[in-house]
């Protein structure tokens, strides 16, 4: 199981689609729709003709959708699916009500994915229409099953690649690179657990310029946390934030901060979205939003960065691209502000020694 | 390799005297043939096929063939260089050759799969394909009663047209999951519908959960709606331990529903089964079936099924137009009109199970309609075997 650490990272990175997903509001009706069309059009035309056929059961009103699949369809193909569907429900003017929300007035509908030996059979049940007062109808399509491969192979659009940049015996929770904005050379930033370190090129490598201590949360805290925000021009670490100048290689100021509460968020159930550390991208690929999450193992295994793409919130995240291998957990990634490139840090476990990498994601298209 | 089934001839013009022995001489057709017609019939001369028979015992009830790889086969000489296969051995005669490696292939009945596995048995099962189900055959005694006196036949009309109410009560009150937890060992699936959910897909629409205590209120209700002058007899397969030990449950669920059936073994019921429809068997309201399904495509075998259930009404269900291939939505809608009817009520499917040496190499059981893989077979003769006195 993942420390807290990683739960937390996790309920951050949550939150921050959340955000996204408010900030992309107003678009999402149209983004429902778009997900059809990232289906085999087989595979489109069978969501649309159970949607159809709902519609021909039942007047439009507020239903809510429960799902389960029994299929050998993987998890992100389900909810692209589901998707699909709840899209084409909102086409005939269903109100899809949250789960838990509105169930008492709301219809409950069960889509069932299952499958043959020749093929994929998808099934709506409406569970409590009592309109009729008869036995309500089961609606039953077909889909081919060929098409599954060719809607894996569309999704491999992104292409992640990573690039080693330090390493040291002690954990740190943050790195950045950055180019001294008078000298033009290069200056390396760690954030560690108690210190602050500006490093400057010297041969190959790197040499310490200055360290600046850093004050420490009461009681202090084994799953410590940090971030460097180079656009803002501070450290946030839990509980305090340091500001210094605008490459932040010089003195800092410390001033504690309140943590992030996270009270009255709205829990919204996200298809596909892992529970592991993750983090989104600044650039989007093929209209798409790019998040990159690990593995979802523990600190005592091997981990893995991979990609998912999502039109928006709650839409699924459908994974995208290659897999980058680790040899130890990946304890922390960073998004940049504008590039599309992750900050990593790794705990290797055959070294034993904390690593920093830069990987990138590139759309392929 | 051996075979349950004792097999009287390999002579296409002698009929085989129960389905098992049908299946059997099925199997060895296959490899001795080249290959079989549109019709299924097999095509060739006996010996065009991957193996040809070299020789042919008869001991008692006990048969065994010997069958030697074809160099000149058309799509290839077989691995191995023959097989000999043993047929009309039992159950526990088999498990016994195959620990002591007197054979390298067996069928296992389903029941005593999980128990020939702990004893370190080497097991192959297949997708459950063969339906045990309970047929009511009410409908095809009809034709008899208006031969026999008048109240016996007003007797048998009352009854049948009391079965889909029967049929109902039953089908509440028996316990399928523990059919399939106890007496097959969890080897299978309980059934609710007419086809398996790997081969349709819509199986778990028809649900086949233990009985709950509304279930068995209701088939009390239904059981003193019907009253009926006596006990329903539910006939069985005399030679088949697993049909009696079904049909001995479904007497006691029965009765937890306050119902009266009483199991009545057919001696050859096997074979009678085998000649077509279900319900030659005399004296009986209701007999278990054992349907292996035709083919994996779920429009095949439910029109096969159809024909078996509906042999002398075929019309009025439409069974003979049904096609083959028909939509997942069709098919569902034809079970559901059948199952209505409570003719028949399914139990359980059953895989086949197969118990193999360690040195077989290359085995896959078969699924419906296929035939033994016996010409992709190979023996890893390097593959050390325990027997009683040592390695091998």
């Amino acid at each position: 199981m993942r420390p807290s650490c990683r739960f937390l990272l996790t309920i951050r990175v949550a939150l921050y689609t959340i955000l996204i997903g408010l900030f992309v509001g107003a678009t999402s009706r149209a983004s429902d729709a778009q997900a059809t069309s990232t289906l085999p059009k087989p595979w489109n035309d069978a969501t649309a003709r159970l949607a159809d056929e709902v519609a021909a059961a039942l007047s439009p009103t507020s239903v809510t959708l429960d799902v389960e699949n029994i299929s050998s369809l993987d998890d992100a193909a389900a909810a692209t699916i589901e998707a699909a569907i709840r899209a084409q429900l909102q086409r005939h003017s269903f109100s899809l009500a949250p789960e838990n929300a509105a169930a008492q007035s709301a219809i409950r509908l069960q889509l069932s994915l299952s499958e043959s030996v020749a093929e994929y059979v998808w099934v709506i049940q409406i569970l409590n229409d009592q309109s009729s007062g008869t036995a309500a109808p089961l609606m039953i399509v077909a889909a081919p099953k060929a098409d599954f491969a060719d809607a894996g192979a569309e999704a491999r659009s992104l292409s992640l690649e990573k690039r080693f940049v330090w390493k040291q015996p002690g954990k740190f929770l943050d790195f950045a690179l950055l180019k001294d904005s008078i000298s033009g050379e290069s200056i390396l930033l760690v954030l560690e657990t108690d210190h602050f370190a500006v490093y400057k090129p010297s041969g190959a490598g790197w040499q310490l310029f200055r360290t600046s201590p850093l004050p420490q949360a009461t009681p202090p805290s084994r799953d410590a946390q940090g971030t460097i925000m180079l656009k803002e021009g501070k450290i946030s670490l839990q509980g305090f934030e340091c500001f210094g100048d605008s490459d932040l290689a010089g003195v800092l100021r410390c001033n504690a901060s309140k943590p992030i509460q996270s009270v009255g968020a709205v829990r919204m159930k996200i298809p596909g979205f892992p529970t592991s550390v993750g983090t989104d991208v600044a650039q989007k690929c093929r209209g798409e939003f790019v998040f990159l999450f690990t593995a979802e193992g523990d600190w005592t295994q091997p981990d893995s960065i991979s990609g998912r793409l999502t039109k928006g919130i709650p839409l699924p995240l459908v994974p995208s691209g290659n897999t980058l291998e680790f040899d130890g957990p990946v304890m922390a990634l960073h998004s940049g502000p504008e590039d599309s490139s992750v900050r990593a840090i790794l705990h290797n476990l055959k070294s034993g020694e904390y690593e920093a990498y830069v990987v990138t994601a590139t759309c392929n298209n | 390799m051996e075979i349950g089934a004792a097999v009287a001839s390999l002579d296409p013009d002698v009929p085989a005297a129960t389905p098992e022995e049908a299946t059997a001489k099925l199997q060895i057709d296959s490899l001795i043939f080249d290959h079989r017609d549109a019709d299924g019939a097999f095509a060739g001369a006996a010996g065009s096929g991957a193996f040809r028979v070299t020789s042919w015992e008869a001991a008692g009830r006990a048969t065994l063939a010997v069958l030697a790889a074809n160099e000149e086969f058309r799509e290839g000489r077989p691995f191995v260089d023959s097989i000999e296969i043993t047929t009309g051995r039992a159950a526990r005669e088999r498990l016994v050759d195959l620990e002591l490696n007197k054979a390298d292939l067996t069928e296992i009945a389903p029941q005593d799969a999980r128990r020939a596995a702990e004893q370190g048995v080497r097991i192959s099962a297949s997708q459950p394909d063969e339906l045990l189900a309970l047929v009511f055959v009410g409908g095809n005694a009809k034709a008899d009663a208006v031969t026999k006196a008048a109240s016996q036949a007003n007797e048998q009309a009352r009854r049948a047209s009391a079965e889909p109410a029967m049929g109902q009560a039953l089908s509440l009150a028996i316990d399928r999951v523990a059919i399939v937890n106890f007496i097959l060992q969890k080897t299978g699936e309980a059934a609710g519908g007419l086809l398996p959910q790997w081969s349709s897909g819509t199986a778990f629409l028809f649900p086949a959960a233990a009985p709950s205590a509304g279930d068995l209120e209701h088939a009390k209700e239904l059981w003193k709606q019907i009253a009926p002058s006596g006990a329903l007899v539910l006939g069985y397969d005399s030679a088949d331990p697993l049909e009696q030990s079904v049909a001995e449950r479904i007497v006691v669920n029965a009765k937890e529903a306050g119902m009266s059936v009483r199991a009545q073994p057919i001696p050859g019921a096997g074979a009678q089964k085998s000649r077509g429809a279900a319900g030659q068997a005399p004296r009986v309201d209701m007999e278990l079936v054992r349907w292996r399904m035709t083919s994996p495509l779920p429009g095949v075998t439910l029109k096969d099924f159809l024909t078996r259930i509906y042999s002398e009404f075929l019309a009025s269900f439409g069974a003979a137009a049904f096609p083959e291939i028909a939509s997942p939505e069709d098919i569902y809608k034809q079970q559901r009109v059948v199952l209505s009817t409570y003719r028949v009520v399914p139990l359980v499917w059953l895989p086949q199970v197969y118990g193999l040496s360690a040195r077989v190499r290359d085995w896959k059981a078969p699924g419906p309609g296929e035939n033994w893989p016996l010409a992709d077979v190979w023996l890893d003769t390097e593959t050390p075997t325990l027997t009683p006195t040592g390695v091998q």
